[in-house]
């Protein structure tokens, strides 16, 4: 996140567009009424005329001023500035009729599809490697399949051949509101059924009486296009699209905030799988390398007794030492964190702090139904409702990501010990979202103990002779190994 | 703009408990008249694929939604209502008047296409005419208006556009209009430092959300348009003790985005008769760096 304000989204707009759309923009007030008809036009041409004027160049034109100084220049500026906001904010949505994608609102066609059918199909789909479909949370039935189809909305497999609509693609509601606001989709409320709308396909045996009740919609269509509906303002989009956390059919506006966030900058993004009703089931499957592990933490503690250090006195035993290993190893009494394959806790993740979407880098390969895992895992939250994940929280929501350990080329190597720290073992990104104003943080699982420095100390000789001459100062610098040479 | 700015109403729309508006005339009225600029959240229709610029609808905060109300040049909607109970209900005069609505924008939008190609094509036949004698010197002239229209038009060969010109264009209108009704006001939850957010306001200044730098609030001397935000600020309860720590730390990341930490209360007081936003009682302290 940027931390001067250079960046804010608007700020830049007003001198670009004040650059591009030029000196007819802004007309005095008082030759306004004089001009009425050439303002008229003006208005809406700039309602309709995608003036794509804004470009990395005109963004950073005119510096802004440390605080106002009441000069007329400075006025106009900033005037011009506004007016040039307000006419590229009015450009309404235009659908030309060759790419024209028509979305149909139906909230509660899968409303009463069941948690049953909709597990059944998550294990089919995961025999068939895809992803789940939130069957019940698609509101919106898309026409025609567009070019979006590849990457946004599902088809519902193994529904019965005689129901309406059939093999049409159905979006989230996240997926038809970032559709509607970058213009792509024009969502139509329904004043028939499904039924009327998308009869079923045509069988063989009711042919004919199907076939009527198909042509009769077309000829009404052509009589009148509203006759079926009519369109959707954005605001209403949002009024129907847009709820609070857990309603069906809705998302909420914090998480639909990230998710167009992360679109219009080329990533993908899928609602992550909800977690799995049964927590039985995966503790179960859990268990028994889980008691694997516990046992070679006993074994470890048995024969680390031998090194158990002595109720009192002291740590490191007096006597002859010949390398650092033997006396740090005695000094390890706390046990160290080792992250393993298998979850470390068996919780599930709290709401809020919950894995909310999938995250994809852009890829030209990338499918909604085909695609590798995901490059990360994203929790929403509020950054007004929420406080700082408590370590119960925050542990859940990373042992619900898979284990992710760094690059295995870095292994062993000195100098990629803070790139594998800093990687960790599992992570998760949260995305804190004030007002429209989104932070990402990235919450990793390290593993301090499985990078320790002693077992270095001791060949020290070896790999100081070609930094000799770096003298004892440089050699300072890997701290307790300062005291090195005393050995030799 | 047309509407005169004494009798303006802001629509607020209350949707899932946050406050946006759709209308631009409405964000550009109280971007000018009550020093509201808020946080642009929407994808703009122009330009989709990236971040720098967003458009409508605007995000309030809950005590930007109140102080409008306050003022009484604004009103909360309760929107998902609205829309769903009168859309399941429409009469068939306000569906035509809608429809009537929708219908001479979509011509107006054709009218814009249509100049637009014939421009652009204007342009590509004297582009092609040209070629032969010399560089033209109109291009210098027309660059700005042709630039759009090129973009527009490009994809469009001229016999689809014979064909495509029976069927207007599709309009999606941002806001909803006159379709839905005036919502009657609810009441607004504000959060504690709502005091010290009219205080600031009051006095000229615009306010965005803190999380940019780090406080509650990021507070600009003027429209952001201009000028840098000078304070984040953070408010405090009048009693509240403040841990010394809490002004190292703001302090310093303050000075660390160039801006100063401020903090402010109200003073509570004892009966309960003064208004919300008792301006009088707050109390507000600037902590910068002494660099000694």
């Amino acid at each position: 996140m940027p931390l001067d304000d250079d960046d804010i989204p608007t700020a830049a707009l007003a001198a670009s567009v004040s650059v591009a759309a030029g000196a007819d923009a802004e007309i005095p007030t008082a030759e306004e009424a004089l001009e009425e008809e050439a303002q008229d036009f003006r208005l809406f041409a700039t309602a309709f005329r995608k003036n794509t004027g804004i470009s990395a160049q005109t963004i950073r034109r005119g510096e802004k001023d440390f605080e106002s100084h009441g000069t007329r220049a400075q006025e106009k500026a900033l005037e011009q500035s506004r007016q040039a906001m307000q006419d590229h904010l009015s450009y309404t949505r235009v659908h030309l009729p060759q790419n024209w994608a028509r979305g149909w609102y139906f909230p509660d066609w899968w409303a009463d599809f069941t948690e049953e059918e909709e597990l059944q199909q998550q294990q089919l789909h995961q025999k068939e490697k895809r992803p789940p479909a939130h069957v019940r949370d698609r509101v919106v039935i898309l026409e025609t399949s567009s070019n979006s189809s590849s990457n946004l909305g599902r088809t519902v497999t193994g529904q019965a051949k005689d129901r309406p609509g059939r093999g049409k693609d159905w979006l989230l509601p996240e997926e038809a509101l970032f559709l509607i606001e970058r213009g792509s989709l024009d969502l139509w409320w329904p004043m028939r059924g499904m039924e009327e709308m998308f009869p079923p396909e045509k069988q063989p045996g009711a042919e004919e009486e199907v076939g009527k009740a198909d042509e009769q919609p077309k000829a009404t269509a052509e009589a009148d296009e509203y006759e079926m509906g009519f369109p959707l303002s954005v605001q209403a989009a949002y009024a129907l699209l847009v709820g609070n956390d857990g309603e069906r059919g809705k998302v909420s506006l914090q998480k639909f905030q990230m998710y167009s966030n992360l679109k219009r900058a080329g990533f993908n993004l899928l609602r992550a799988p909800s977690p799995p009703p049964s927590t039985q089931q995966a503790m179960a499957l859990q268990k028994p390398p889980q008691s694997n592990t516990i046992w070679q933490w006993l074994v470890s503690l048995l024969t680390g007794a031998n090194h158990s250090p002595q109720p009192y006195g002291p740590l490191v035993k007096p006597g002859l030492h010949r390398s650092y290993n033997t006396i740090y190893q005695q000094m390890a009494v706390i046990p160290r964190h080792k992250p393993s394959e298998q979850p470390s806790c068996a919780e599930q993740p709290q709401a809020p702090f919950e894995i909310h979407y999938h995250v994809w880098k852009a890829a030209a390969k990338w499918t909604k139904l085909r695609h590798p895992p995901p490059d990360f895992y994203i929790s929403v939250v509020d950054a007004q409702q929420t406080d700082v994940p408590s370590y119960e929280e925050i542990t859940a929501l990373i042992d619900a990501t898979p284990y992710a350990p760094s690059n295995p080329d870095w292994a062993g190597q000195h100098g990629r010990l803070y790139a594998r720290l800093k990687h960790g073992h599992r992570n998760v990104l949260i995305a804190v979202v004030d007002h429209g104003v989104i932070n990402y943080m990235r919450f990793a699982e390290g593993a301090f103990g499985e990078e320790p420095l002693f077992p270095r100390f001791d060949t020290r000789g070896a790999t100081r002779g070609g930094k000799r001459g770096g003298g004892r100062n440089h050699r300072g610098k890997s701290g307790r190994g300062g005291r090195g040479g005393r050995g030799r | 703009m047309a509407t005169s700015v004494a009798d303006r109403q802001v629509r607020i729309s209350k949707i899932a408990g946050r406050y946006l508006v759709f209308d631009i005339d409405d964000v550009a009225y109280i971007r000018r008249h009550h020093g509201i600029c808020a946080v642009f959240t929407g994808t703009m229709p122009q330009n989709p694929t990236q971040n720098v610029f967003l458009g409508l609808p605007i995000e309030l905060y809950a005590e930007e939604a109140r102080l409008l109300v306050d003022k009484k040049v604004g009103y909360i909607a309760d929107d998902a209502n609205d829309h769903l109970s009168r859309l399941k209900s429409l009469d068939e005069p306000s569906r035509k008047a809608y429809l009537q609505s929708l219908k001479t924008q979509r011509k107006n939008a054709q009218l814009v296409i249509d100049e637009a190609r014939a421009q652009s094509q204007a342009k590509h036949k004297s582009k092609r005419k040209d070629k032969a004698p010399k560089l033209e010197p109109s291009e210098s002239t027309s660059t700005k208006e042709d630039d759009t229209g090129l973009f527009d038009a490009t994809p469009a060969k001229p016999a689809q556009v014979v064909v495509a010109k029976q069927a207007l264009p599709a309009v999606t209108p941002t806001s909803t209009g006159q379709l839905i009704s005036k919502g009657d006001g609810a009441a607004i939850q504000v959060p504690k430092s709502y005091p010290l957010y009219a205080y600031l306001n009051k006095r000229g200044y615009f306010i965005t959300p803190g999380l940019r730098f780090g406080g509650d609030y990021s507070v600009y001397p003027g429209d952001p348009f201009r000028y840098h935000a000078h304070f984040m600020a953070n408010s405090y309860g009048w009693d509240e003790q403040i841990p010394m720590l809490d002004i190292v730390t703001s302090g310093r990341l303050g000075t660390s985005v160039k801006k100063s930490f401020l903090m402010g209360a109200q003073q509570p007081v004892d009966d309960d008769n003064g208004d919300a936003a008792g301006d009088s009682r707050v109390r507000v302290f600037c902590i910068e760096w002494a660099g000694m």
